[in-house]
């Protein structure tokens, strides 16, 4: 249970406690603020914040890691905060420096602050949302959070859901199952069709999104939709789909903007799904159809009504499926049983000299060798 | 595992104690005697033989022996950018028979692992039906039901190896595929009991997860063979793999087989979802994109001997093992070459030949000890070979990403070692 504290204490504590008792309140709050905005895609912090992608973070010194009630954590950092991790100075410069190698299956997507001095800042500046960022206090502090969190936990346990009974109705073969409510089709129907099916009232100019997009999106995205990292490119790639490497975005290969609006809609921001409004899903569409130079005015307003009118470059492109008629397939015929090849058979390559396999390679020289997508 | 740990160290410990202190009194005790000759694990009584193993209910749900820890899904850290949308590989080559154990079918996700209380979930008919309907999963297992065994693979199977050999081992190279007997409510009944409109000519169906994925299916397949799965191997649904409630589509490429099932849809139109015009769809040589590529071809491995599963025991009598599967029924015939496809001779199938699952095919040989470049090449029932990977890049270049379903090549050296190779 306490494995998570004795290594930590053992370790990072006594490693960088005296560092820190002669540093703390090194940082400066302010200049931690625009450090901040690298959290902000995910995190709020301040009056009214809520969860994003990540948990909210006003009165995280002093917090049991993983306890908010109504922000859903990895598995990991539950773990975590049941083995005793509780944020402070310490802890956080930790975690932020390298959040995986810390908590080993955190889905915290970020790979950590590499400067000293934005870590110091950025926990100063969330100090100042902290009633209990004094570190003398961090100790005393960790004991009733943690059990506050096991009652609270317990108190959850007890009212499970009441097992939906199964009746019959009339009409139908069976009698099973119960009308749908108009309310219902309604909350989960939010599919889009390319012939504008489904699109709901609303809009969004170029200006809005990419206020959002930077907000929401950039993190992983990239500002210019580049992908940072291995996360997906969304702009760029035109005409290199005949090339050794295509690059497949919106711009370059998708077929219909409705896909577009239905899929940020369903599923991004990812992490935090279905938190957009549909005039924010209209404006990040506009500022996605901006970065991959299809409209060029900032005040371009994409609404349900111009929707219809916008075509992508690739939409001809798409064919259906003729792998039978491929000469491999289409033959049919017996194949070859013996003497099929004329000369000796001769190995033209091998895995060893593109060898990507997990463990023998570094990951960043393997990177980039293609994909699962 | 966890559970294993506590239930198994402290009577470890006692006995290896005990153990201890009477093998010490044991060799005092029999100084002098006369050693019996042979293997000591058959001369000399072992622990196992003498002392009381766990009871019954040390394992309330049995886990694998420890020395099977080895045999796990593994994935590629560098591949994807989040674990959360990522794939990770059947243990092929340590495998046997036609059905994978539960624990160890690949998973792949978009968005996590969706965590669902069946209390809490409800599945959707809604569109072109007479009446939208709502269902419990207790409603749900008041239907008639079925079982069926299937194959159920990636569409990006083998998608690394489009550009040449790259993974050592058939984990890597083909374990994006897995079989299980499922069993559910066929999907007909389920949009009857909705009534079908007639100009119904689509199904979307859509998970509960966090990327709430959607594909669109032809009316005909839904009707045809697909289900509405709630168990497989006779134990509900694994959490990775939809737990409660994943849709069958038989033969046809995984991404479809929505998982944590919530809703479908009956439409006129496909939809032209994200997974299947950005993804799912295979881009050809000359910038053309084939799409709605449904159907997996015919495709076969030997995951034994394979990188991972090398000789170990030198020449002699040996068994090559492999799996074999199409999309478009059952398997015919698998031949097996041991020179680099020159020459072949058909394999032998064992154990159940069921439409749209998984074969398992043995060459039994008497290995010279030689080099050989083996290959296997699976045809289905109606006459569909499996082809070579240049006839393929030679129909579809080297981008499509999907459907690699191309004979797979193993160098088997003299020391017994296995290289993933690609020959002339
Ligand atoms: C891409 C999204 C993302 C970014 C960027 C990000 N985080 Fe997080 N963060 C998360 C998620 C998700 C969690 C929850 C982790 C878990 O449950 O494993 C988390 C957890 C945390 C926690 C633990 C809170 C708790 O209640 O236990 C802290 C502290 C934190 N993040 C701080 C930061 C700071 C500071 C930054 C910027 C320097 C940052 N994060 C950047 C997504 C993000
Ligand atoms: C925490 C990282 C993250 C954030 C933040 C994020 N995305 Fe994504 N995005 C992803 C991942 C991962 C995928 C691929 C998901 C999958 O594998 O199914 C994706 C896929 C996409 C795609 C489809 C790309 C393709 O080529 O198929 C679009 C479009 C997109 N995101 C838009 C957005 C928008 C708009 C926002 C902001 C509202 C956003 N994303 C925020 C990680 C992120």
């Amino acid at each position: 249970m306490s494995k998570f504290l004795k290594a930590l204490s053992l370790g990072t504590l006594i490693a960088t406690l005296p560092l820190l008792a002669a540093t703390a309140h090194a940082g400066d709050a302010e200049k931690g603020e625009k450090v901040f905005k690298k959290c902000t895609a995910c995190h709020a912090v301040g009056e009214g914040a809520k969860n994003k992608v990540g948990p909210e973070l006003n009165e995280v010194f002093g917090r049991t890691a993983g306890s908010l009630e109504d922000y859903k954590y990895s598995k990991a950092m539950i773990d975590a905060g049941s083995g005793g991790l509780v944020w402070d100075e310490t802890t956080l410069t930790t975690y932020l420096t390298k959040p995986k190698d810390m908590v080993k299956g955190t889905k915290m997507a970020f790979a950590g602050l590499k400067k000293q001095e934005d870590l110091e800042n950025v926990i100063a500046y969330l100090a100042t949302f902290s009633s209990a960022a004094a570190p003398a206090d961090q100790q005393s502090a960790a004991e009733p959070a943690a059990e506050e969190t096991e009652t609270a936990s317990a108190d959850t346990a007890v009212e499970a859901p009441a097992v939906p009974v199964s009746e019959t109705r009339d009409g139908g073969v069976f009698g099973l199952g119960r009308a749908a409510t108009e309310d219902e089709v309604a909350a989960w129907d939010i599919d889009i069709r390319p012939d504008g099916t489904g699109l709901p009232e609303g809009s969004g100019t170029v200006a809005d999104g990419e206020v959002l997009f930077t907000e929401n999106c950039a993190v992983c995205h990239g500002d210019f939709g580049e992908g940072v990292g291995r996360w997906p490119v969304l702009a760029g790639g035109q005409d290199t789909l005949t090339e050794e490497r295509p690059e497949k975005t919106i711009g370059s290969y998708w077929p219909y903007l409705s896909t577009v609006y239905d899929y940020v809609r369903r599923a991004m921001p990812y992490g935090n799904a279905r938190s957009l409004s549909d005039d924010d899903v209209y404006a990040l569409t506009a500022y996605l159809l901006y970065l991959n130079d299809l409209v060029e005015d900032e005040d371009f307003e994409l609404s349900k009504d111009n929707f219809q009118e916008i075509r992508l470059p690739n939409e001809e492109n798409f064919i259906a499926d003729d792998r039978a008629e491929e000469p491999h397939y289409a033959a049919k015929a017996e194949p070859c049983m013996s003497d099929c090849k004329d000369s000796a058979v001769e190995i033209t390559m091998r895995a060893r000299i593109l060898d990507v396999t997990p463990g023998s390679v570094d990951d960043d020289e393997a990177s980039g060798m293609g994909g699962v997508d | 595992m966890t559970d294993k740990t506590i239930s198994k160290t402290p009577g470890l410990s006692r006995r290896s104690l005990l153990k201890a202190g009477f093998a010490a009194g044991a060799v005092a005790g029999t100084a002098g005697a006369a050693r019996a000759a042979g293997d000591p694990l058959i001369t000399e009584i072992q622990d196992w033989n003498r002392y009381l193993g766990d009871g019954v209910q040390a394992r309330p749900y049995g886990v694998p022996s420890e020395f099977e820890a080895h045999v796990v899904r593994r994935d590629v850290e560098w591949l994807t950018a989040s674990t959360e949308s990522s794939v990770n590989f059947t243990p092929l080559h340590e495998l046997d028979g036609i059905i994978t154990p539960n624990g160890l079918c690949f998973e792949r996700h978009h968005g996590g692992i969706a965590d669902i209380n069946p209390a809490d979930h409800r599945l959707m008919i809604n569109g072109l039906v007479d009446t939208p309907l709502v269902f419990t999963m207790e409603d749900l297992k008041r239907f008639p039901r079925e079982n069926r065994v299937y194959f159920l693979e990636c569409a990006a199977n083998s998608g690394m190896e489009w550009r040449g050999s790259q993974l050592n081992g058939c984990q890597y190279t083909h374990g994006m595929v897995h079989c299980v007997m499922y069993t559910g409510v066929p999907l007909k009944l389920i949009l009857e009991e909705a009534g079908l409109k007639t100009n119904g000519k689509w199904v979307m169906p859509e998970g509960a997860d966090a990327s709430a994925m959607t594909r669109s299916i032809p009316i005909e397949k839904a009707l045809d063979d697909c289900l509405v799965a709630f168990k497989m191997n006779g134990e509900a649904l694994r959490p990775e793999q939809g737990y409660p409630l994943r849709l069958v589509v038989p033969g046809w490429e995984g991404n479809m087989w929505v998982k944590w099932l919530r809703r479908i849809e009956v439409g006129d139109e496909p939809w032209h979802q994200r997974e299947e015009t950005s993804k799912y769809t295979d881009l050809l040589e000359n910038g053309k994109a084939r799409r709605f590529t449904w159907v997996m071809d015919p495709k076969s491995v030997i995951t034994s001997p394979s990188p991972q599963a090398p000789i170990s025991h030198g020449k002699g009598p040996m068994v090559i093992s492999g799996v074999a599967w199409s999309g478009n029924g059952r398997i015919k015939r698998v031949d097996v070459s041991l020179d680099g496809g020159r020459n072949w001779k058909t394999a032998r199938l064992d154990g159940p030949s069921l439409s749209k699952a998984m074969h398992r095919f043995y060459l039994d040989i008497d290995w010279d000890g030689s080099d050989m470049l083996l290959q296997s090449r699976a045809m289905d029932e109606h006459g569909f070979f499996q082809p070579t990977k240049n006839e393929l890049r030679a129909a579809r270049g080297e981008n499509s990403i999907y459907h690699n379903n191309g004979i797979q090549t193993w160098h088997v050296k003299a020391d017994g070692m296995v290289e993933n190779v690609e020959v002339s």
